[in-house]
């Protein structure tokens, strides 16, 4: 197959990545690391993992979600009262 | 109709302009291809589809919403009548001394090229940046470079050039070479003889009402949000309240959130809002059928073919229909959420507490296009909607010659009647251009 040269520097030379992408990429960063710290051991729910991150219930929430939209978090049953689902790490 | 010579020489001459490939757009556009006219469907989203599309099932009959838009979409995409241009939006519409539409179009860059792209994701994958996910409305992340949603056509990613971090991960890893940095905005300029619009609406945004707290309480969501709970492409993997992930078990809707309400200057009924919560309810039980679902009405409008039995559906499977207008919405420290409103059946302010709370969000016009027409004006009613200047006897018809109108363009309405509309408009601009020849 034909190699194509790479594009991504042409764009450069017209344009710069908001650092708001930055921040984003960085929270996202930090969250998932928490967040697979907490899960490393054991399947928790959302509530267990914002207790053991002290990260708001609301973001972790989000980022939990994000994480098992990309794969990175896979279900593991749920609780006794049927109100929260565990979420386990898809790979260590 | 256009001669084959005519548009052998002329590759920017169309019969039709659709402007807006949500259901409306398709179908007339797959109605006007199927006579063999040369139609060119206009969208500013990246996929066809329109809100259909993103839809879980459908009322009265509570089929499913992909099964039903799925195989249209991908008859429009393959029609050989049918030239389809994504990402892009018309700028100008002049008449010219020919009596044809002289039409400008910006085509914004996918940084992807469609033909080679396989939809293999393996760009997501690589891709650094996380952005709110639009298409799930804003419950979830996706990548700066994605696919809009699992059924979206063309199925091809796209970047997000705004939230890009430009680190080119997507570039090294697309296994078919088709991410294209250097793609730029184009301008295309294109001719056509008839013009459909099919613009469709805009979801009132809630916000607009303080009380309601949406915006600031979690667990306050639209019925668009549920909606995509509810579908089998969902952002999470079960229906959850956003505050915390926990599975709602005390569900409630508002009914007539930003429509029937001067307040808001949207005093209009959107026609869909009772039947599409009852849709929901029903789905709900469905699901979590342990949960408790109240609907909090005005009055119930089930006018529809099948509607008002559907109705009763819902009230049989367990729904609570409840008549009162919400004064109020409270969040507790734990997330939940207190209603206040006065029960009309016993004339008493009542309160009750409920763990998830869907506003059930009214329809408003998108008049935006009415811009593009240079020279005539394209009118709009009091409400913004496109102006039928025929009503009753020929709704497509609009203020000006050889411009037509479908769907939710003209008015709110929900999708049997935005397909009959559709047929309409067709019907019409096909007249037009037997008329014209």
């Amino acid at each position: 197959m034909e190699v194509k040269q790479k594009t991504i520097d042409i764009i450069k030379q017209t344009r710069k990545a908001a650092p708001e992408a930055f921040e984003a990429r960085k929270l996202y960063l930090k969250m998932r690391k928490a967040i697979a710290e907490a899960l490393k051991d054991e399947a928790k729910t959302i509530p267990q993992v914002a207790e053991a991150t002290n990260i708001p219930i609301g973001e972790a929430t989000y980022y939990m979600m994000a994480m098992l939209k990309f794969g990175e978090l896979s279900v593991n049953g749920i609780d006794d009262m049927d109100e929260y689902y565990f979420y386990q790490l898809t790979k260590q | 109709m256009e001669t084959q010579q005519e548009t052998c020489i002329n590759e920017s001459l169309y019969d039709v302009l659709v402007i807006g490939a949500g259901i409306a757009g398709e179908e007339s556009a797959l109605k006007l291809a199927d006579m063999g006219y040369r139609v060119l469907l206009v969208e500013k989203e990246p996929s066809i589809g329109g809100k259909m599309i993103l839809l879980s099932k459908v009322f009265p009959t509570l089929d499913c919403a992909a099964c039903i838009t799925t195989p249209k979409v991908s008859e429009t995409a393959r029609h050989p009548n049918i030239t389809i241009l994504t990402l892009t939006e018309v700028e100008e519409i002049v008449r010219d001394n020919k009596n044809r539409f002289s039409v400008t179009l910006k085509k914004k860059p996918r940084y992807v090229v469609e033909k080679d792209c396989t939809g293999c994701q393996e760009c997501e994958k690589a891709c650094p940046a996380i952005v709110n996910d639009q298409f799930q409305f804003n419950l979830t992340a996706r990548k700066a470079v994605y696919i809009p949603f699992t059924i979206a056509n063309p199925r091809v990613a796209l970047i997000d050039i705004n939230n890009c971090l430009l680190c080119g991960a997507c570039e090294k890893a697309c296994p078919s070479n088709c991410i294209d940095f250097s793609q730029t905005e184009e301008q295309l300029k294109i001719t056509a003889k008839s013009v459909i619009v099919s613009t469709g609406f805009k979801l009132f945004d809630p916000i607009q009402i303080e009380r309601y707290g949406f915006g600031r309480y979690k667990n306050v969501i639209t019925s668009m949000q549920m909606e995509r709970q509810l579908a089998p492409t969902r952002p999470f993997n079960n229906i959850l309240r956003p505050s915390d992930g926990k599975v709602p078990d005390k569900i409630a809707y508002i009914f007539c959130t930003g429509s029937r309400d001067h307040t808001v200057g949207n005093p209009i009924c959107s026609q869909v809002c009772c039947m599409y919560s009852t849709k929901q309810a029903q789905l709900l039980m469905g699901a979590l059928p342990m949960a408790d679902v109240s609907l909090y009405y005005i009055n119930i409008r089930a006018f529809g073919k099948g509607f008002d039995e559907f109705y009763e559906q819902a009230k049989d499977m367990g729904a609570k229909y409840v008549k009162g207008k919400i004064a109020s919405i409270t969040e507790k420290e734990n997330g939940n959420l207190i209603l206040r409103y006065e029960d009309i059946a016993t004339g008493k302010v009542t309160e009750k507490e409920h763990d998830l709370v869907v506003l059930s969000v009214g329809i408003l016009a998108n008049p935006g296009i009415t811009r593009v027409f240079k020279k005539e004006r394209l009118e709009t009613d009091a409400l913004n909607y496109i102006r039928q200047t025929d009503l009753l006897q020929s709704p497509a018809i609009t203020s000006i010659e050889g411009v037509f109108a479908a769907g939710t363009a003209t008015a709110p309405m929900d999708i049997p009647d935005t397909i009959m509309s559709a047929g309409a408009a067709a019907t019409e601009t096909s007249s037009y251009l037997v008329r014209l020849s």
